[in-house]
């Protein structure tokens, strides 16, 4: 009980944010992940293959507003006093608890052996996504409750919170379509493994003076709230098979289906000059089974048991407490249905300015740099300067409205084994998230790992944001 | 060459590894949590005009036992801490009254009891609060309570009419309530 009341407590007051943004991996093309977030990145590999469970692992956190210091630090302050002040008056309804995990459980890419300007690739990943924005009107009233507050209307509206898993099959094809331009797309089919959604609530609870007695209660709701999988999942985790054995099965197209596209291209302004873009889950799932929505909709005053003379006298058996019970519930019913209903993916769109500069680093930087890209000796061209630096643009559809991060980068080379990616990303959550990514080619073998908010790391619990990105992959450059 | 790589890898690494750290957190605060709101609403609500006194003969013109299982639930029951009842009785009509309030359990036995006596019109509002818990009455009858009884006894005539517009008898009630949420 304890340890669910620490991660409630951390899940709710700390504003966790899991913003979606890979700002290191974004056009790091060295990483064939990164075809992930652009299938239209320049992507010059021959072949490669994921490490099966190992290629692409990333989690990311953060906090906004407050962080667990705030509340768990060592300094003498009472709990009450510090999550009155930081949490309940200190967060707004803008303030978001999010979650984004995504485990790559296969993947691999190979170029066409009759067009060697096309590049495919494709694969297999579970990805979990979770926001849950903060429900300050609630959290006031479950705070101080309603006593008093004559007036102040509780809104309903703040609680909003989506959630899914899917496991998520792609292809994708990334072309050249002439020395300027690289297009890509990726087809994506989702398979649903569970997915809840309250989004649209509106109405408030209001508490005043009454017109016959001391008090009046108001409640007026249309609130609503949709699951699928969820009961599944429940049912799983209590039979023999287990819970493992309904997540593979829903995981493998036997839960919820949608399909969904990414678009992206990389535009080469000139030889040092790189523009790229990317749309990112354009798709939709549609919920068939296992749903359950659940709404609760209508308007009631209460001003208590009322018993008016004569009326009361007509029925002397009348029991006027299930009478108004009966009464609330008639005016705001509480319903379920299974209807089946369409939820639509968080699209997320990237696009970046990229400027390489410095001496060319393949061919003991003696290469001219007027080279074709991925004709042949791609890899020589994708190494042509030793350092880049630019500025991306990260936006994604929220509950809320799109949220927005920017980023500034500085990419340098070492040889051919090694390249560093810094970046410095503000968003509305931190100003100041330092990044640092490295990406070591041994032989085939290529190994990344790239990590957020590096400033964070001094005292973890105090950071506003940390994200973690590794994986392993064997890898082959150069012609075919 | 495989030297310098291993050597750059380990090194990031142990940067990261190095630079992480983590001032001292006291998780066990959470046992010191209280979230204990108070909720306020309105409990009986009862209107008898003069009239109708007037025709009721016996010795209460009201006498009236309503389910009240707000406090039984289980919920508000267990977690119940302090709070008020408030009463508010306003008499318009041109007789004295008395009016009783119990509080009853599952089997109407009465647990605790209010008694207003009201002069003849014109009276102010007599307004009452009863403390529970937090040095007030116990508060295992709120915890306890299923049922309420009014009851209200005419003092006067059934004859009399007040010259004050629409005279009627009025008790209201509400209750503001302390409840652990944690």
């Amino acid at each position: 009980m304890r340890k669910y009341l620490i991660a409630f407590s951390i899940f709710l007051l700390h504003a966790v944010v899991f913003s979606q943004h890979k700002s290191l991996l974004y056009d790091f093309y060295e990483i064939p992940q990164s075809l992930l977030l652009n299938p239209g990145v320049r992507a010059s590999y021959q072949w490669y293959a994921g490490v099966p469970l190992a290629s692409g692992i990333s989690v990311q956190a953060g906090t906004s507003g407050i962080a667990v210091n705030d509340i768990f630090a060592q300094d003498g302050l009472d709990i009450n006093d510090k999550i009155r002040d930081r949490a309940v008056y200190g967060l707004t309804s803008r303030d978001d608890v999010s979650s984004t995990i995504q485990l790559e459980l296969l993947s691999g890419g190979f170029r066409d052996p009759n067009r060697d300007d096309t590049f495919y690739s494709f694969g297999w990943y579970i990805e979990q996504d979770v926001i849950n924005y903060w429900p300050r009107d609630l959290a006031v009233l479950a705070w101080e409750g309603n006593a008093g507050r004559y007036g102040e209307r509780f809104r309903l509206s703040h609680l909003k919170t989506r959630g899914e898993a899917n496991s998520v099959f792609h292809f994708g094809i990334n072309r050249q379509m002439n020395r300027q331009l690289t297009l890509g797309a990726r087809a994506k089919i989702y398979s649903g493994i569970y997915h809840f959604s309250s989004t649209r609530n509106r109405g408030y609870l209001l508490t005043q003076e009454g017109i016959n007695n001391l008090v009046s209660n108001t409640l007026v709701a249309d609130m609503r709230l949709q699951t699928s999988g969820i009961a599944a999942l429940e049912d799983g985790a209590d039979s023999d098979a287990g819970l493992s054995s309904t997540l593979m099965k829903r995981a493998l197209l036997g839960g919820d289906l949608g399909l969904g596209v990414d678009l992206g291209f990389t535009w080469a302004v000139n030889q040092q000059l790189l523009i790229t873009g990317s749309l990112l889950d354009v798709g939709f799932m549609l919920h068939s089974g296992d749903v359950r929505t659940f709404t609760l909709k209508g308007r009631a005053t209460v001003e208590g048991v009322e018993v008016i003379l004569p009326q009361a006298l007509a029925d002397p058996n009348a029991d006027f407490w299930e009478d108004l019970v009966d009464e609330i519930e008639e005016l705001i019913p509480f319903e379920e249905e299974n209807s089946s209903y369409v939820s639509f993916r968080p699209t997320k769109l990237y696009g970046s300015v990229r400027y390489d500069f410095g001496e060319p680093s393949a061919g003991g930087g003696q290469q001219s740099c007027d080279c074709d890209v991925g004709t042949t000796g791609g890899a020589e061209l994708n190494n042509t300067y030793r350092n880049a630096v630019g500025g991306q643009l990260f936006l994604i559809n929220r509950p809320r409205g799109p949220q927005a991060a920017i980023t500034g980068f500085y990419l340098r080379r070492i040889g051919n084994f090694l390249a560093l990616k810094g970046t410095y990303t503000a968003d509305k959550y931190n100003l100041a998230n330092l990044g640092l990514g490295l990406n070591v080619q041994a032989g085939p073998i290529q190994f990344y790992v790239l990590a957020d908010n590096l400033l964070g790391y001094r005292n973890i619990a105090n950071s506003h944001y940390a994200s973690v990105q590794f994986g392993l992959n064997i890898l082959s450059w150069g012609s075919k | 060459m495989h030297k310098a790589k291993n050597y750059l890898l380990g090194l990031a690494i142990a940067l990261i590894g190095s630079i992480s750290c983590s001032e001292s957190q006291d998780f066990d605060q959470i046992d010191a949590l209280e979230v204990t709101p108070t909720v306020e609403a309105s409990m009986i609500y009862v209107e008898a005009p003069e009239r109708i006194i007037n025709q009721l003969t016996g010795v209460n013109f009201i006498q009236q036992t309503f389910n009240f299982d707000a406090f039984a639930e289980d919920f508000v029951s267990e977690n119940l801490l302090d709070g008020v009842v408030s009463y508010e009785l306003e008499n318009t009509t041109s007789k004295p009254l008395e009016v009783l309030i119990e509080f009853l359990d599952d089997a109407d036995n009465v647990l605790d009891s209010e008694f207003f006596t009201m002069p003849a019109a014109p009276t102010a509002l007599l307004r009452r609060d009863v403390a529970y818990g937090m040095g007030g009455r116990n508060i295992d009858i709120i915890r306890n309570t299923s049922g309420i009884r009014v009851s209200a006894e005419n003092l006067g005539d059934n004859s009399s009419t007040s010259s004050l517009p629409n005279p009627m008898v009025i008790l209201r009630s509400s209750a503001a309530f302390r409840i652990r949420l944690q």
